[in-house]
């Protein structure tokens, strides 16, 4: 495996909150998701690989380099986008562009308005006169724009509509496409990028509960509805979250490889059903057993 | 009577809940005259909304596999079996059109498909 960035140990801590001894790796090519409820400490995450703020403990090796000796060189290949982006809300666009364009190495002017074009943000207004879903859009435009070959995104669909979420998705989809340039997001898994997310890390309390690529993991969580009687207990006592109802139950399995042949009888006769779990599933499952 | 929908099945959930019940009908899990569950009941028990569950009743009554009595609740009517069979080997004819397909593109032959069944039987 190709390691873009790779973490281990990480820990911060904040008055009321702390991220514990995170340990990660990202695949180069891939688009890794970093999912999980409010205050999980995704974007904690995120602005420690970004170096947006320092760990109290824990190494952050990106594109094998190291933030204490090679800070700029690091962060003129990441794009970063961060929640809340700052920009001077007196400016207009063209001006936070001429003004931030210096401090990058590789700055494409073209391809960043080329993108405002698509993304529809007038570059003649000013910042405090854009949307929340523009300003983001245009925080995004940014970190396209300087040859970064890794963004890191925090929460980057929040506060877009669907045309512009899904024209966003699409222009990830297209950054990693050639296999050398990665993304890291965290967002909520209801926010579209787990539709494109291809590892899948959950984060609860400051912790990363699971690590995974998504389709071993859609391929491992199913739903199984079920006849009272129908399952041999091998099989119910692999299940959880399980709801009995009168006209059948289901309870979900994150071992379905495991019970397929035990289950297969009862599947067969038509007393049991499969069916496909969402992460949304998944996720609130792991956070319940937590 | 066993109901599983499915939200990525290409049917809509009040078609699943329709094939499902006639499919209960037609394996006898549900007798004649037996009363159904009630909108609410089922509603409930499935986790979908009372119209998807009034709509599919409303298939079934208007389709005569059930009854409404207003105030008393629906009951299975008295269906003709051979008519339930019929439906189900029309669904079969399709699922096997499919399967006598799939096997010659792959050079097997339907009496290797007639041995499978045999064998499937016995198990």
């Amino acid at each position: 495996m190709d390691t873009i960035l790779e973490a281990r140990n990480l820990t911060k801590h904040y008055e009321d909150f702390s991220l514990r001894s995170v340990s990660l790796e990202v695949r180069r090519g891939s688009i890794a998701g970093f999912f999980g409820p409010n205050g999980a400490g995704k974007s904690t995450l995120v602005k420690l690989l970004a170096h947006q703020t320092p760990s109290h403990m824990g190494t952050i090796r990106v594109f094998g380099l190291s933030y204490a000796d090679r800070e700029r060189d690091i962060k003129n290949r990441i794009g970063y986008v961060p929640q809340e982006p700052p920009f001077y809300m007196d400016k207009t666009v063209r001006w936070t562009a001429r003004f931030a364009a210096p401090y990058f190495a590789r700055w494409d002017g073209g391809g960043f308005y080329g993108l405002l074009d698509q993304f529809k943000v007038n570059p003649l207004k000013k910042v405090k006169h854009l949307s929340g879903g523009q300003k983001k859009l245009l925080s995004i435009a940014f970190a396209l724009s300087h040859g970064a070959e890794l963004l890191i995104l925090d929460e980057p669909t929040a506060g877009l509509d669907v045309v512009y979420r899904r024209a966003l998705l699409d222009r990830l989809r297209a950054f990693v496409a050639d296999g050398e340039k990665t993304v890291i997001v965290a967002s909520h898994i209801t926010d579209g990028l787990d539709e494109i997310a291809e590892d899948v890390s959950f984060l609860t309390d400051g912790r990363i509960v699971l690590h995974e690529d998504k389709d071993d993991l859609l391929s491992r969580w199913k739903w199984i509805h079920y006849k009272d009687g129908a399952l041999p207990q091998a099989v119910e006592d692999r299940l959880t979250s399980v709801q009995r109802q009168p006209f059948g139950n289901r309870g979900l399995t994150g071992d379905f490889p495991a019970v397929r042949a035990d289950l297969a009888p009862a599947l067969a006769a038509g007393d049991a059903k499969v069916e496909n779990a969402s992460l949304e599933d998944i996720l609130v499952s792991l956070i319940k057993g937590a | 009577m066993f109901i599983a929908l499915s939200p990525s099945h290409p049917d809509p959930m009040y078609k699943q809940v329709t094939d499902q019940v006639k499919d209960a009908i037609a394996a006898g899990d549900l007798k004649p005259n037996e009363r159904l569950p009630s909108v609410r009941e089922l509603s409930e028990a499935l986790n979908v909304s009372a119209i998807t569950i009034k709509r599919a009743y409303q298939d079934l009554e208007t389709e005569g596999y059930i009854l409404t009595r207003a105030g008393l609740g629906s009951f299975v009517a008295e269906v003709d079996r051979d008519a339930l069979r019929n439906r189900k080997l029309d669904e079969l004819r399709t699922e096997m059109t499919r399967i006598v397909r799939t096997a010659a593109k792959f050079g097997i032959a339907a009496e290797d498909i007639v041995a499978l069944t045999r064998q499937v039987e016995e198990q």
